[in-house]
């Protein structure tokens, strides 16, 4: 009997201790990092891009003798993921990152490896790459990123037929655009489409004119530490816009219930019930994911109209310059690290990259156009972000992380009126800028 | 059938196996399961709650941003929260949501878990459909009804004499309606489940007595059912707070805290201090002051009600 009684108590005590064993050792299970396997760990974000850095990494294993790695964090969780591991023995070799901010706090813990020697001895590491580009991951004159995807600036779309139904034609200059908006509205239509919901949509609009306005030096003052630059008088003319843009009716009144992620954006100008929208270019191959026939027939595309007197130039873009490799200080393996970014040049990265859509930021990139899905969106793209004088990353990612949530509280609360010009730049002068 | 409800039979049973016991040690006469049947959940609970939470107590006074070593800093996070708006607006915004929580799902939950304790017709696959909110995840509810509340292709499209312009997120009062709402449709099944468990248990006796004396169906209601669920009620209320004061993925992907800071509770500003900003320190001091709140409300609701004493209020049944 009391054998009995007590072997479901040692059963119990020792399936506990079995479990805690077995969860506690999931925390050390994804292995990889630069504890010396003798192979370079390469941590990527996790998504359909994939095939071409498994591709890559292939390539590389053929010839070198110290083999890579690739590890994947699944989408969402990716900054938290790499944040908790990159300072421990499971850190990556080379890892992928957005450049500007999101590696900034790397670089101040000194856990980042400058490129300037493997660029010493191959040059080609900077100028086989588009120079606007390239500077996004330069942090403090040195630089630590070389560009491993394709670029997504930020670009006006509009629905050809409604344009055309409204009398309106694509806006090259402000006014125009502000024509365009009271035309528009006069024909029952959304003016412009804005995901106000999810916050960075909003900010796009801040981004584009404060850079026609200021030209990118007074966004680089700030981020440099300069408070004083979001109160210049520019600061508050790009205000005084984007306030009499919003009081005009240009994106309706709900546009802060409506989200660009959840598709509820796109399909506004999709269906005909919006103009425009401001959006990154994969807003191309999203419409042609969700609305295959628009998207081939009416769905048209240009830059951001001009600010006549603003000291911006014309061809200044922003969005997301491209995703970067970065490399850890403490890698084993440097030069095997070098040779793996070599690769990231190469016509054989270019094709790949074109071939599932993405528009890599190399010189020889121009060679490839003809072979993307959609040439003349490719070589519009190309072209508008080769010969950008400035491509200014997207605030949100050019401030470190910390600083993410409260430039987006800012842009949806001056929209709505919740803050006030001043309100707005007390905001942003109170941003962490390291 | 009176003498079956007084005496409980869960205790008999244990009672007679330790009778059996040869050595007749002490632990044999109290007959109580030895403590070797706490060492899982005991060790569970120290080891997902108890140390997590003194590792956090200890983060709300460093600085870390999840690079490098901590450093120590003092009452540095604890001044900067306190002096924090946003943190201080949070917490009246956690505060009022979780007093609309309780305000709506109270009275729709007892009259649904009284209404589902009978045995009338199509109760059952009535009650099976109320309760499949239940079933469904936080994260899929949020999701599903932000699709459903999109001002041009969901609900107020349809609706414009009630929404308007259907902006529901874009402003602070119908952004906060639309949380209550939303909690209210998961979680009110789970408080009816409560009540149609209580609401079973009370003896029919009590209803036959009320009726020979001629009460009618409401004063059986207001005399004999609401006085019978009173610690039902403190139960779901305990568990109202709780849930309420701990919400998260409603904000999360319902409104992001926003139109601007207007729905950022404190638990959301938490995430957002630690995971989004990573400045682990401050989410810390937040996640520790939710944690001492929620014990401190919860300590007083159960002094308030009486609900320690656990007094029986079947007077006069047995």
């Amino acid at each position: 009997m009391k054998t009995r009684a007590r072997l479901p108590r040692l059963v119990a005590c020792g399936a506990t201790l079995a479990l805690a064993l077995t969860l506690s050792a999931c925390g050390d299970g994804n292995g990889g990092g630069s504890s010396d396997d003798g192979k370079i760990h390469v941590l990527v974000y996790g998504d359909a891009g994939n095939k071409v850095e498994k591709q890559i990494v292939d390539t590389f294993n053929k010839t070198s003798k110290v083999k890579a790695v690739l590890d994947t964090i699944p989408g969402a969780d990716y900054q938290q993921k790499l944040q908790t591991i990159i300072s421990t023995p499971n850190a990556p070799d080379i890892f992928y990152n957005w450049g500007g901010g999101s590696i900034q706090p790397f670089v101040k813990a000194d856990l980042l490896l400058p490129l300037d020697d493997f660029i010493r001895k191959d040059p080609h590491l900077k100028d086989q790459f588009l120079p606007s580009v390239f500077n996004s991951a330069v942090v403090d004159g040195k630089a630590y990123g070389i560009p491993m995807r394709g670029t997504q600036p930020v670009l006006l779309f509009n629905n050809k037929k409604v344009l055309k139904d409204a009398g309106v034609e694509p806006p090259k200059t402000w006014d125009e655009l502000l024509d365009a908006v009271k035309k528009l509205k006069a024909s029952g239509v959304t003016p412009i489409a804005l995901g106000g919901g999810d916050q960075w949509p909003t900010l796009m609009w801040f981004e584009y004119l404060y850079d026609r306005i200021a030209g990118p030096g007074l966004f680089e003052k700030a981020l440099g530490g300069d408070k004083e630059a979001w109160n210049s008088a520019d600061s508050k003319k790009a205000l005084s816009m984007l306030r009499e843009l919003v009081d005009a009716g240009a994106f309706g009144k709900n546009y802060d219930s409506v989200k660009y992620t959840n598709g509820a954006s796109p399909a506004l100008v999709a269906q005909g019930k919006a103009g425009f929208e401001l959006m990154g270019s994969w807003y191309y191959s999203q419409q042609l994911e969700d609305a295959k026939e628009f998207a081939g027939k009416d769905l048209g595309y240009t830059t951001f109209p001009t600010v006549p007197g603003g000291k911006g130039e014309p061809g200044n873009v922003v969005g997301n310059t491209n995703n970067f490799y970065s490399v850890l200080k403490k890698t084993k393996h440097p030069e095997a690290a070098a040779e793996f970014l070599k690769l990231m040049y190469s016509d054989e990265f270019v094709k790949a990259q074109m071939a599932i859509g993405n528009l890599p930021t190399t010189t020889n990139t121009e060679k490839f156009l003809d072979t993307a899905a959609s040439p003349d969106y490719a070589r519009f793209q190309y072209d508008l972000v080769a010969k950008a004088p400035s491509f200014q990353l997207s605030w949100d990612q050019a401030y470190p992380p910390s600083a993410i949530t409260p430039i987006h509280q800012a842009v949806q609360q001056f929209f709505n009126g919740q803050l006030d010009e001043d309100g707005f730049i007390k905001a942003m002068q109170a941003l962490p800028t390291e | 059938m009176t003498t079956q409800i007084t005496s409980p039979p869960p205790t008999a049973e244990p009672r007679k196996r330790a009778r059996r016991r040869p050595d007749g040690s002490y632990t044999a006469k109290v007959a109580r399961p030895g403590f070797g049947w706490a060492v899982p959940a005991t060790v569970f609970f120290a080891l997902f709650a108890i140390v997590p939470l003194i590792a956090v107590a200890v983060l709300s006074f460093m600085s870390w941003n999840g690079l490098g070593s901590p450093e120590f800093v003092g009452m540095d996070n604890w001044t900067r929260i306190a002096d924090d708006p946003v943190m201080i607006n949070s917490i009246w915004l956690t505060l009022l949501l979780t007093a609309l929580g309780v305000i709506i799902q109270t009275p729709l939950s007892i009259l649904l878990g009284v209404w589902a304790a009978g045995n009338q017709r199509n109760r059952a696959v009535l009650s099976a459909i109320y309760f499949i909110p239940l079933l469904l995840s936080s994260t899929a509810v949020s999701v599903l009804w932000r699709a459903l509340l999109d001002p041009n292709f969901g609900i107020p499209a349809r609706a414009t004499w009630l929404f308007g312009d259907g902006n529901l997120f874009g402003k602070q009062a119908t952004a906060i309606g639309v949380l209550a709402f939303v909690s209210a449709w998961q979680f009110t099944p789970l408080h009816t489940l409560i009540y149609q468990g209580a609401a079973r248990a009370i003896p029919q006796v009590l209803y036959q007595a009320a009726e020979i004396d001629g009460a009618g169906r409401y004063r059986q209601f207001f005399h004999i059912t609401l006085p019978q669920l009173r610690n039902s009620i403190i139960t779901s209320m305990i568990l109202m707070i709780v849930g309420g004061l701990t919400t998260f993925e409603t904000v999360l992907i319902l409104t992001q805290g926003g139109p601007g800071t207007d729905t950022t509770i404190s638990a959301y500003y938490m995430y957002q201090k630690a995971f989004k900003g990573f400045d682990f320190g401050a989410g810390a001091a937040i996640a520790l002051a939710l944690v001492v709140a929620a014990t401190i409300i919860s300590l007083i609701v159960v002094k308030v009600s009486g609900y320690d004493k656990m007094r029986s209020d079947m007077e006069g049944v047995s």
